[in-house]
């Protein structure tokens, strides 16, 4: 395939040294309702509801929700394999909402990876090459275009030769790096290399967009996290527009350009992952990203000061708040343990996780577990700690529906 | 370190548990040697000889109704089955034979013949003339005096190519289109259930009853012919060709056939993965692409376990041709040219029980022998 450019095809057929095509991926008010039984009493679901997301051309989005927040359905709607109740879907300039999945030119990798257990993994890699056909400009001897009777170029339509799959399949195998396993059965192989074989089949036909589909779910701690840099790693070397579902914030955030954060199929927040992270736009964005979750509290607003109980926590200095009740939300590492601090909490236990310091504590206006981290170098005892809150590691939330963010 | 020992410490208990799971001994010696039979007597040695005992008497009386049933009806006329093969004149009425022989195989094959007055001599003994089209065999025995003899060919000239024919035509066939059916079956949502149903009627429906269905559709005035507007065309009757009738047996037998093959496939079909045929989709596999790269390979156990129980139950194939023809002649003149290996043997309780051993074993020989290839073939083919 040198040069690559005697191709032309609806796949966008092109040599991964010379540089794919891609597309900006745009979903307009995508819906998904799944019907329910009305003689049953069992309701409509509405798996994804008016979402609106543009994926850069050549960009990696990280789809991030708890399970059933709709993101597989919607990744599954861009796949073609799911009609979308209302809303459109476009590569570009192409309408493809309507379109087979298989005129689409995507590439997708399922959760359990879904390779073909009968054929070796070559077979498995090489299987959408075989279904490809080709248009090909056809030229004389001397290399001149063809023309038909209008005038215009002539063009054959063909399937590749089994040297130019043999070829393509050992050069997304190298990508990969799945090249000595390409005789053995799926059974065979670790999951790490089934999902890199799954990877290899998804991007052999040189597809417009990847989607995967939590990929990593099937791995083991070690193994997830080299793999999720082979798939940053794999991405970037052929800058093919990405969509990438997790429920693992942490995931979601390490590799992904920008991530989209869902809850029961309405998106609640896109962005790059530090800001979605610094600037959460609600309690959930709040409470979803960041391991340990973030420690909530019942507090209110009172003369531009949060304060939990009695004690003030942060000042408000960039706007003026009317008075209120609200959740206040604070980031397990966003405390300064100071004996002239302004709050304090009961030190139940204190866990040593190496780096740092984790602090199991209890507070009697606290929503959830509530735990801190600290630098293992400061001393902390069990009992009750004074500490000094970082004003941005700390959220006020509005009790009202929605329960977006005060400050 | 606590990470590290762990695993260690439950390997060596693994170990243990296996050594003792295989009987051996502490050193990891081989296994103790022993067979079911010996299990079955020496029970003390794992548990107390009191129990074990008792088990061993328990054990008996818990096999006693399959053993017995299998010994009355399975082991014992198997085992005589191939005795009376081996027995010259075999009387199962008065229990009389006469002596061991090998004639009973030879004359099922036509190569033992009889003289017309009951002597019994060998094809390369005998020489052939041809008379007004038909070929007659005499015997010099050597004092002058020559005799014409007989020799049964119906095995080699009519059940043995006519159940060839059976087999080879039927099965691919039927496996082909019930596979083709169940596929439709496993994709239509609506009326599912009820298809199945339908589909599966032919299996509670009595062979002979089938059988005469068709003959009223096969008939010279039969539907058949008048659809297709054959006229009178015989195909089952007494004027009807060889040919002509196999047509008619084979699609019986394939009809009657499908119910049973299509449950097993739809079942096998049912347990596919739904994902291989997205994953099919997104790799853009047309349907026919997908059916002989997706489904089929992965239904190949069921389409194993069909092809082998189809193979034998045609080589056994015999009710059909009852229940069409009643009798096992179409063309008139009395030859048996509808027979079957089983027909054979059964029309030989009339004649020589000798005979009808000798074609059972035969007929046993040639089924173990297309087994034994079938499941060769299938170790490469077959993805379970």
């Amino acid at each position: 395939m040198e040069g690559g450019a005697f191709i032309i095809n609806p796949l966008r057929f092109t040599d991964i040294r010379s540089g794919p095509i891609t597309m900006e991926i745009r979903l307009k008010n995508l819906t998904k309702v799944f019907p329910g039984n009305p003689k049953k009493g069992i309701p409509d679901t509405r798996a994804v509801d008016n979402l609106d997301i543009v994926v850069d051309d050549g960009k990696l989005m990280g789809l991030l929700g708890p399970s059933g927040c709709g993101k597989s359905t919607t990744l599954y709607m861009v796949a073609g394999l799911l009609e979308p109740t209302s809303g459109e879907i476009w590569f570009g300039d192409e309408d493809v909402t309507d379109l087979e999945p298989e005129k689409r030119g995507i590439g997708l990798v399922f959760q359990n990876y879904a390779l073909y257990p009968h054929m070796t993994v070559y077979k498995n890699v090489a299987f959408p090459l075989t279904n490809l056909r080709i248009e090909e400009k056809v030229v004389d001897k001397d290399g001149q275009p063809v023309l038909d009777s209008e005038g215009k170029q002539e063009i054959k339509k063909r399937h590749l030769t089994k040297d130019e799959i043999d070829k393509i399949v050992r050069e997304t195998a190298r990508i990969v790096q799945i090249e000595p396993y390409l005789e053995r059965k799926p059974n065979q192989l670790s999951g790490g290399q089934q999902q890199r074989v799954a990877i290899a089949r998804a991007l052999v036909k040189k597809p417009k967009v990847l989607l995967l589909d939590e990929p990593l779910s099937n791995l083991d701690a070690r193994l997830r996290l080299q793999t999720r840099e082979e798939i940053r790693r794999i991405q970037q070397s052929t800058g093919i527009t990405t969509i990438f579902v997790t429920h693992d914030q942490e995931e979601a955030m390490s590799i992904s350009d920008e991530i989209v954060v869902m809850k029961l199929g309405v998106m609640q927040q896109r962005g790059v992952p530090q800001d979605v992270y610094n600037n959460p736009c609600n309690k959930f964005v709040a409470n979803f990203l960041g391991t340990p979750p973030i420690n909530l509290f019942a507090g209110e607003i009172k003369d531009n000061k949060l304060y939990i109980g009695s004690e003030m926590v942060r000042e408000i200095t960039e706007k003026k708040v009317p008075d209120q009740k609200c959740t206040i939300g604070i980031r397990p590492e966003g405390i300064v343990v100071d004996p002239k601090g302004t709050f304090s909490f009961h030190v139940d236990r204190i866990l040593t996780m190496g780096r740092d310091i984790m602090l199991v504590a209890t507070h009697p206006l606290a929503q959830s577990n509530t735990k801190f981290l600290v630098d293992a170098f400061v001393k902390v005892g069990v009992g009750d700690v004074k500490v000094e809150v970082k004003p941005h590691k700390c959220f006020a939330f509005s009790l009202e529906e929605g329960e977006k963010r005060i400050i | 370190m606590a990470e590290a020992t762990t695993p260690e410490t439950k390997e060596i208990d693994n170990a243990e548990l296996h050594r003792n799971a295989l009987g051996r001994n502490e050193k990891g010696g081989a296994p103790r040697k022993k067979n079911f039979f010996q299990r079955l007597f020496k029970g003390r040695e794992r548990v107390s000889a009191d129990a074990g005992e008792k088990n061993n008497w328990k054990a008996w009386l818990y096999l006693a109704p399959s053993i017995i049933l299998l010994a009355v009806f399975t082991f014992y006329p198997l085992i005589n089955t191939i005795v009376i093969a081996f027995l010259k004149d075999y009387d199962y009425v008065k229990q009389t034979n006469a002596g061991f022989t090998l004639d009973n195989f030879g004359t099922v094959l036509g190569l033992v013949g009889q003289t017309s007055s009951q002597v019994t001599v060998y094809r390369w003994q005998c020489y052939s003339s041809v008379v007004n089209g038909t070929t007659h065999w005499w015997f010099n025995s050597g004092s002058g005096a020559i005799s014409e003899v007989y020799f049964q060919t119906d095995v080699i000239q009519y059940a043995l190519p006519n159940t060839l024919i059976i087999t080879f035509v039927t099965v691919p066939i039927s496996i082909f289109i019930s596979l083709l059916i169940s596929i439709g079956l496993n994709s239509i949502k609506w009326f599912k259930k009820i298809l199945q149903t339908i589909f599966f009627v032919p299996y509670v429906t009595n062979a002979i009853a089938v059988g005469m269905v068709f003959a009223v559709l096969f008939d010279y005035q039969g539907i058949i012919n008048f659809i297709f507007h054959l006229g009178s065309t015989p195909w089952i009757d007494q004027a009807a060709p060889t040919w002509r009738a196999m047509i008619a047996l084979c699609i019986y037998i394939i009809w009657h056939s499908l119910p049973f093959k299509i449950l097993i496939f739809l079942s096998g079909l049912q347990n596919i993965d739904k994902q291989y045929y997205d994953a099919a989709k997104i790799d853009c596999a047309g349907k026919w692409r997908t059916m002989m790269n997706v489904t089929v390979p992965l239904l190949s156990p069921q389409i194993l376990y069909i092809m082998i129980t189809s193979f034998i139950a045609s080589f056994k194939e015999y009710t059909s041709v009852v229940g069409l023809f009643g009798s096992p002649s179409t063309d008139g003149g009395g030859t048996k040219n509808m027979y079957t290996i089983v027909y054979y043997i059964y029309d030989q309780i009339k004649g020589n029980v000798g005979y009808g051993g000798a074609a059972a074993v035969l007929l046993f020989i040639v089924i173990m022998i297309f087994t034994a290839i079938q499941f060769q073939v299938s170790k490469k083919r077959v993805y379970y």
